[in-house]
């Protein structure tokens, strides 16, 4: 019995009955005709009562079973063999850069008779689906984790982070993390923490379009991120995407101070407070921002993370059991986003000061996304402090929830963890703001 | 001609549907003039299951040209610049193609898939065209023979081309994303006459669901033509009705044309062109040829093909005006160079005799060998080689596969190569909509009169003359007609011919199109209607509106028209018939038509010419005695 994933009911018993599998074509009589096509996958959610067919014109259609009057296969599906044209090889002599897969698909191929969608894995497939790469990199993939950046967790950072210094240790002149979208902020701030110091660029990059369309922005994403990665001067670790909706320049952003600020466009990431760390145009960068850090020197990875951080937008009228359930559930360190420049009810304030007192680790930034937070200029701020409550400066809170799962990561608690939370680290932080 | 010898045409309509929104996003369907934004997009083939990629698709891509596409917030939106998932389909617009469908006997599918089918020539800004079958099969069937559908889709309209040169092209995104619906009906026989009217007749069976938008551009024809057994040449953006008879014919004597060439080689015994190439720049560093002169005095190279055995075939005509060296040429063109200069023309080329030899010399070939000169920047000549040489090892085949436009003259010119089939793949940010009954029954509640059966109605009920009865049908909007028929005492042929009659007219008197614009009119009709003008003055009326671009009352006043009552126009006939005693005196009865024409002279437009003739007639008969009349009217 062949593969008919997708398929229940109705649907599953008459396939069965006909031997049936997904690839083959079936002729359907209809009440009006016979419909000839190749049966394709039915997607998740999908009822038990169609089937669909692809169409030699290559539309898929969906008839009712019910109304079929019988179904029939008229020719076994035939396996595609799989036969690209060769791809371009790349030059002696170009740098080496490791490329890390998390999940999504940067590159992608699509299979025509069933619609479904599949990466690209190896170099080779990278080379063939992006021949640019060939002229800018020896690219080396290597598949980690194959899932949705949503549910990356603390875990992976840690692994992602190991992987990266020693990569370091390997000798590669850059690393390429592919990412999806929805986290990229997140483990970009953690990765800047873990690998505070990394002496080569470390780029996470990903796509807003999905890698199947001709339009997708991965394309040019990718080819960015592996020229910086592999030839620029500078280290650490940046996030690149779009720069604007035009196929045409890259923006690189802090892995600290990045933000998606926007659910589809291809420039939705952000430098937030701070100016662009550089911008890539198809000649190479175009612009680089004072004072990143240069290639080299020593490093000492830490990539221990401890996922017991919690981050807590607060709202008129969240009641206080917010916070204690949050302690229950064994948070050992709450950002708080509060309103303003760092504000949260009386009634959670006192909640928080109980929080503090027992040893966790509490800190204030702000949902205002843009500005600093500052607790000595309203009473509110000041009984904030009074209750132990650590203000974060201009930190993101998405960057401050990653610090704090890698500053309690590191089993610093009390007086330590206030002042590691409080040390500018990887550039989370600025002094000085300026007018835009 | 045409059906006899096996050409087969398949016909593709696309209608736009009037509908409120796009369809798969909120915006109008508004045409926009200006586009205050724009942005810039490289689209990228995607590699199929056998690792394969498009052929239309690499073609495109291979010219490395960008996009530019232009917009304006009144007309588009996030989801037009692909920046933004679609949103659910417009349930107006399935309606629409529902009953469409419905109108040609096609078959509703269960389920609708909305698919992506890959266009990657940028006229869709995500690389790909939405669409999905709504229904299979179904019929109509013209003087007695049958027309098959093969099915009818749900579509959103590409994005408009502004223009384009050999580094990017231009797009507006205000037409992108408008739904359509495209039959695509079972190949007919070649005969062009016949196709017209197969197209007429589809047109005016959607057109009578009144869901279909109207005016110019709104329906679009493609063709997939083909010689019996040989290879399908698609024909895309036949605009106009009228043109396609001509295409079919253009499209037939084409492949008939390159059939006729591949014969000829196979009796010579080439069985295969095989082709060299060469850069043979250095050859024409003195040439007096303008054509390559040009390319040549800003860097550019000329590149060779020797092609064996196609000497004297690349400028044979087994049919009029169409070569194998015009075909190659086209392909030139459409990579952005001037054409080609083939062996058969060199001298009018102006390439001289020394040159050919030299030439020959160099590609190491005889006379027997057909020699293709291609000028132009250097990477530019070294992509489109490649392509002309497969086109020329073609040549042994007859007819190509490939995508073609068709021309506002009614010819093809070469686009590119045709996409392969497997170029379509589930738009998976559309859930699947099942088709369910009481979505059906709505639909065939809204089934339209049949259109032939609405012509019949309109030619009975206002006495119109048949051809007049269709004209009023086919200007789209017969219940503008009706209408006005009830709602102004005039007769209903005068209201129907002022419709449809009239534009055309003012058009061949070359009145700009604003005299004539369906309100324009409508207001002169009632100006007639209320007795302001006479009816003979409505085409001067629309003449003055358009020229001079002002209101209808304006023009009344500018013409001086005023519409005289009875009293008055008997003042004039009186005048004149008393001026002309002698004549009637002389013919009698006779005299009326002279008189009339005097009389008509002077009130044309200001009186209805039946007034007119009912006073003069009393006159003359009073004139002539026939009937005593009181007064003093009768000369002394
Ligand atoms: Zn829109």
């Amino acid at each position: 019995m062949g593969d008919l994933s997708g398929y229940g009911g109705d649907a599953l018993k008459s396939l069965k009955e006909a031997g049936a599998a997904i690839g083959d074509v079936l002729e359907a009589k209809t009440p009006w005709g016979e419909v000839t096509g190749t049966l394709v996958p039915r997607y998740l959610y999908g009822d038990g009562d169609h089937l669909v067919l692809k169409l030699r014109s290559g539309y898929n259609v969906g008839l009712r079973v019910s109304g079929l009057k019988g179904v029939r296969v008229v020719a076994k599906g035939e396996k595609p063999s799989f036969s690209p044209p060769a791809p371009p090889k790349p030059a002696k002599g170009l740098p080496r850069v490791l490329i890390i897969g998390t999940g999504g698909t940067i590159a992608s191929r699509i299979d025509y008779r069933t619609g479904a969608v599949g990466p690209a894995i190896t170099a080779a497939e990278l080379y063939s689906l992006v021949p640019e790469l060939s002229g800018i990199a020896q690219v080396h993939p290597e598949i980690m984790f194959d899932i949705f950046s949503e549910n990356i967790t603390p875990k992976h950072w840690s692994r992602l982070a190991r992987r990266v210094a020693k990569a370091v240790k390997e000798g590669f002149d850059g690393v390429v993390v592919a990412h999806g979208t929805d986290t990229l902020g997140y483990t970009a701030a953690a990765l800047s923490f873990a690998l505070a110091g990394v002496p080569v660029p470390v780029v996470l990059v990903g796509a807003q379009r999905s890698s199947d369309r001709p339009s997708s922005d991965s394309s040019l994403n990718l080819i960015a991120a592996v020229s910086v990665a592999g030839t620029a001067r500078f280290s650490g670790v940046y996030v690149a995407m779009h720069l604007g909706e035009s196929d045409d320049k890259i923006a690189f952003h802090r892995g600290t101070r990045v933000r998606k600020n926007h659910t589809s466009r291809r420039d939705a990431f952000v430098s937030v407070d701070v100016p662009l760390a550089a911008v890539w145009g198809r000649s190479g960068l175009e612009y680089v921002s004072e004072g990143l850090p240069a290639r080299g020197g020593a490093f000492r990875p830490r990539p221990r993370f401890d996922g017991r951080a919690a981050l807590i937008k607060f709202y008129p009228s969240m009641p206080a059991g917010a916070i204690r359930a949050a302690r229950r559930a064994g948070a050992k360190a709450l950002v708080i986003e509060g309103t303003g420049l760092g504000h949260v009810s009386k009634e959670l304030t006192k909640e928080l000061a109980a929080f503090v007192k027992a040893g966790g680790l509490a800190c204030m930034t702000s949902q205002c996304i843009e500005g600093r937070v500052n607790l000595n200029v309203y009473d509110t701020g000041r009984d904030l402090i009074h209750a132990g409550v650590l203000p974060l400066d201009d930190m993101l809170s998405e960057t401050a929830l990653a610090k704090a799962m890698w500053v309690i990561g590191t089993g610093a608690s009390g007086a330590r963890a206030r002042e590691l939370m409080s040390a500018n680290v990887a550039g989370e932080t600025t002094p000085r703001t300026f007018p835009s | 001609m045409g059906g006899e010898d096996g050409l087969l045409v398949g016909l593709e309509i696309h209608q736009q549907l009037a509908c409120s929104t796009k369809l798969f996003c909120a915006c109008p369907p508004a045409k926009s003039e200006e586009f205050p934004y724009h942005f810039e997009r490289r689209l990228r083939p995607a590699q199929s299951e056998t690792g394969r990629f498009d052929p239309a698709a690499v073609f495109e891509f291979a010219k490395g040209r960008s996009n530019m596409y232009f917009w304006n917030p009144e007309s588009s939106c996030l989801v037009e610049a692909d920046e933004e998932p679609p949103h659910p389909i417009s349930k107006e617009a399935l309606e629409a193609s529902m009953l469409a469908a419905a109108t040609i006997d096609s078959n509703l599918v269960d389920e609708v898939h909305v698919m992506r089918k890959i266009v990657i020539d940028g006229s869709n800004t995500g690389g790909f065209q939405r669409t999905a079958v709504v229904g299979l099969g179904g019929s109509f069937s013209i003087d007695g023979s049958r027309v098959g559908v093969q099915s009818v889709t749900l579509e959103e309209d590409a994005a408009r081309i502004l223009g384009e040169d050999a580094a990017s092209r231009r797009f507006a995104l205000d037409r992108m994303g408008v739904a359509l619906v495209e039959v695509a009906l079972e190949p007919v026989k070649g005969d062009p006459e016949f196709v017209g009217r197969v197209a007429l007749h589809l047109g005016r069976a959607l057109r009578s669901t009144g869901r279909v938008a109207r005016g110019l551009g709104t329906i679009r024809q493609d063709l997939n033509v083909s010689l019996s057994g040989g290879a399908v040449v698609e024909v895309k953006g036949v605009q106009k009705l009228n043109l396609l008879p001509k295409v079919v014919e253009y499209e037939g004597k084409r492949q008939r044309a390159l059939v006729q060439v591949a014969a000829r080689l196979k009796e010579s015994g080439v069985r295969r062109v095989r082709c060299r190439t060469g850069d043979v720049t250095a050859v024409f560093a003195r040439t007096s040829s303008a054509a390559l002169r040009r390319p040549l005095g800003v860097g550019g190279r000329v590149g060779c093909i020797a092609a064996e055995g196609l000497g004297g075939l690349l400028g044979w005509e087994p049919e009029p005006g169409m070569r194998l060296g015009k075909e190659i040429a086209e392909v030139a063109r459409a990579n952005s160079l001037g054409g080609v200069i083939h062996s058969d023309e060199f001298a009018r080329q102006g390439v001289a005799e020394s040159e050919a030899s030299e030439l020959r010399k160099e590609m190491r070939c005889g006379e027997g060998d057909g020699l293709v000169l291609v000028a132009g920047p250097q990477e530019v000549v070294e992509r489109v080689i490649p392509l002309l040489m497969s086109r020329l090892e073609g040549a042994v085949k007859g007819v190509p596969a490939e995508t073609r436009a068709a021309t506002d003259a009614g010819e093809t010119r070469y686009m590119r190569p045709r996409a392969g089939s497997q170029r379509m793949y589930p738009e998976t940010d559309i859930p699947t909509i099942k088709v369910a009954e009481g979505l059906w029954k709505k639909v065939l509640d809204q089934m339209p009169e049949d259109w032939s059966t609405l012509v019949g109605r309109l030619k009975g009920k206002y006495s119109l003359s048949a051809d007049l009865a269709l004209k009023v049908y086919d200007s789209g909007d017969p219940e503008e007609f009706e209408r006005l028929a009830h709602s102004l005492r005039l007769e209903p042929s005068f209201i129907a011919s002022a419709l449809v009659d009239l534009p055309v007219r003012l058009a061949r008197e070359e009145v700009p199109e604003r005299g004539y614009s369906p309100q324009v009119i409508v207001e002169a009709l009632k100006a007639v209607d209320a007795g302001r003008v006479a009816k003979e003055a409505v085409p001067a009326i629309l003449g003055v509106v358009g020229r001079r671009g002002v209101s209808v009352s304006e023009a009344i006043g500018e013409l001086g028209l005023v519409a005289l009552d009875e009293t008055q126009v008997a003042a004039t006939v009186d005048r004149i018939v008393g001026a002309e005693a002698n004549l009637i005196q002389e013919k009698g009865e006779g005299a009326f038509s002279q008189l009339m024409g005097e009389a008509m002279r002077e009130l044309r437009g200001k009186a209805d010419g039946a007034t007119v003739a009912r006073v003069l007639r009393q006159r003359l008969d009073a004139a002539l005695g026939k009937t005593s009349r009181a007064g003093g009217d009768q000369p002394s």
